[in-house]
């Protein structure tokens, strides 16, 4: 089934985008897209990201091309930084689409503080949110929940905060699907996901998760983002984190289980973890349900996080320094599939859309977005590698007529983590990013090196080819001066 | 030279390979049982969870899937879960009944020490479990 594939099978469509025909394999039933320059494409081919886009363009029901971004990584299944379309009803939905942890997102928070005002205060805000903010896989936090509370928190999402005090209203206005994503019946979510989740709102996980205090350091549109209340030389958080346990429980539950029934739909598949199921069967409609309840726990999670780094700023800033409120900027989700209208051929068109490391850039006038922010396009939120830069963006017509509303999701990885580890010790890099700057604060030291920013791609070059291919639009770039990682 | 024996067995019976974002390894076994508990190893020689104290515990399992595969990933799925949920980490696995199906084990291990796990699950990605002169490889990729 794997054919190797080089440079030479893609047709350059534009500067940005490349095409692999669906004639180059047999089993593909839509081209397969990917924006990026020469040098990130080369970097594409260099592991199996491109196969595995190739195998996405291969599902049922899969429309107008199988998408990547210029992020894109081997992932398992669908490459991370990948984007498809599913036409509904018929068109299927794939766990392994979506990944196992649903709803992994990001929010950012802006400050009206300056960096030389917080600067004395660092260090102790730093440890102030690693001790208030649980890391590592299996962490537990504050908050343990009844099984009737779990389920709310599962059908509400972040509007579950609202009510215990947590959130405000306006951070619900700022979120993707305003916190809470429709759908969601906890009655598909296993006793095993619940018990997952029980304890573990309010905690950031390990991996790539993490907290970081920002510098805004360039604005590039001063309309758009004074609307979104960033400012030059201000402090920014940022956060990054998902559904915990219990998504990947949802998950590792929904996959395991297709493969059974996958064959009863007469769906081959060149991997199994692209297992998948039509969006309108019993199992397709079940996994849907159980994932929608995860995501509404991610932003429930998010939002919980957000309560407890406004409390760690009150903690070390209360009485020394004036205005350290943070505004909510955005909060969005870059893994979900989600049931989206789109133009198609000239018409309006039901879609199942799955970006699993891609985010949602839908442009200005879409209906979903709040009011206030209805001319200016979504936020779209890009953390870089640890230690360089991160983006705010704004979602484009162009997204909207090229890649169903989607755009990159980060810097994405070029390097393995074994040779990341080989390459770079956790402690000489915590020290290197403190002399420029940078405090970490990390829980493990092989964790924080498998982390290190070579192993990643320059996020500034990936956000540049979204710009140019005009799929979002750079509004401001931040710097981080304080990360906390799991 | 008891050490560099138990280094030399390890290294025979599974090895880490190389993943841009997650984590693989590629495990052996002269039968089927072997095959899952040599996987069992590889995956908490990737985790590096510390044990604290001086107890142990024991947890028996039992499970079933489609095919082998199947239940090869539900095997290492359960560890983690029972890991997560019972903060507990695992170093030695017995499988005692196994078919292609269901099987029935018991792990042995202590309370965890740290809270920091990298592992989500295992993935079905890429997965078979490959018949050898030797016995059964397979190779699996972790979700971190």
């Amino acid at each position: 089934m794997e054919a190797t594939i080089t440079k030479d099978n893609f047709v350059r469509l534009s500067d940005h985008i490349w095409e692999v025909p669906a004639t180059f394999r047999q089993d593909m039933r839509v081209p397969a897209r990917l924006y990026a320059d020469e040098d990130l494409l080369n970097a594409a081919l260099t592991d199996s990201s491109v196969v595995q886009l190739i195998n996405t363009a291969t599902l049922p029901g899969v429309t107008k091309y199988a998408i990547a971004m210029p992020d894109i990584h081997q992932g398992y299944g669908f490459p991370i930084g990948g984007v498809i379309a599913t036409r509904l009803p018929h068109g299927v939905i794939s766990p392994g689409g979506v990944g196992y942890d649903i709803n992994c997102g990001v929010r950012i928070l802006a400050s009206q503080l300056t960096v030389e005002e917080i600067k004395p205060f660092l260090e102790e805000l730093a440890t102030a949110l690693y001790a208030n903010c649980p890391s590592g896989v299996g962490a537990s936090g504050s908050l343990r929940l009844k099984k009737s509370e779990l389920v709310e928190v599962l059908h509400e999402g972040a509007r579950w905060m609202l009510a215990k005090g947590y959130a405000r209203s306006e951070d619900l206005e700022r979120t993707e699907e305003f916190g809470r994503i429709p759908g969601a019946d906890a009655a598909y979510v296993s006793d095993r996901a619940h018990e997952r989740g029980r304890d573990q709102l309010g905690t950031l996980g390990a991996g790539n998760h993490f907290i970081e205090v920002d510098k805004i350091v360039e604005v590039y549109d001063q309309s758009t983002a004074a609307r979104l209340h960033i400012y030059s030389g201000n402090v920014a958080v940022q956060i990054h984190c998902g559904s915990r346990g219990l998504g990947h429980q949802i998950c590792e539950d929904y996959v395991s289980r297709f493969q059974k029934n996958v064959h009863e739909y007469g769906i081959t598949l060149p991997d199994r973890e692209l297992v998948c199921a039509p969006f309108d069967s019993s199992e397709g409609q079940e996994y849907f349900h159980a994932m929608a309840c995860a995501a509404n726990f991610a932003f429930a999670n998010r939002q919980l996080l957000t309560h407890l780094i406004r409390r760690s700023f009150e903690q070390v800033l209360g009485g020394k320094l004036r205005d350290f409120h943070l505004h909510q900027v955005y909060d969005i989700a870059h893994n979900m599939a989600k049931v989206e209208e789109h133009d198609l051929d000239g018409h309006r068109a039901r879609l199942c859309v799955h970006r699993k490391g891609s985010t949602r850039a839908f442009g200005p006038g879409s209906p979903v977005l709040p009011n206030d922010l209805r001319n200016v396009g979504q936020p779209v939120l890009i953390p870089g590698s640890m230690g360089t830069a991160s983006y705010i963006l704004t979602g484009t017509t162009g997204a909207m007529q090229q890649t169903f509303g989607s755009t990159c999701h980060g810097a994405g990885r070029t390097m393995s983590r074994v040779k990341a580890k080989k390459a770079v010790r956790g402690g000489e890099l915590r020290q290197q990013l403190k002399s420029r700057g940078i405090l970490i604060y990390a829980g493990s030291m092989p964790g924080l090196a498998e982390e290190a920013p070579i192993a990643y791609k320059d996020v500034s070059r990936v956000v540049e080819v979204v710009h140019n291919a005009g799929i979002a639009k750079k509004i401001a770039r931040l710097e981080p001066i304080a990360v906390i990682k799991g | 030279m008891l050490k560099a024996l138990k280094v030399f067995t390890l290294m025979m019976n599974f090895e880490e390979i190389e993943h841009t974002a997650d984590k693989a390894f590629r495990a052996r076994g002269r039968t089927l049982a072997e095959l899952l508990e040599n996987a069992a190893r590889a995956m908490a020689s990737l985790d590096k969870v510390a044990a604290a104290g001086k107890s142990f515990v024991t947890r028996d399992v039992e499970l079933e899937g489609a095919d082998r595969e199947t239940l090869l990933v539900n095997w290492l799925n359960e560890i983690l879960y029972l890991e997560q949920t019972h903060r507990e980490v695992y170093d030695r696995f017995r499988i005692s009944q196994i078919n292609d199906n269901h099987l029935r084990a018991r792990l042995y291990g202590r309370p965890s020490a740290n809270r920091v796990s990298h592992i989500k699950a295992a993935t079905f990605h890429d997965l078979g479990i490959k018949q050898t002169p030797e016995g059964f490889e397979a190779t699996v990729v972790l979700d971190v």
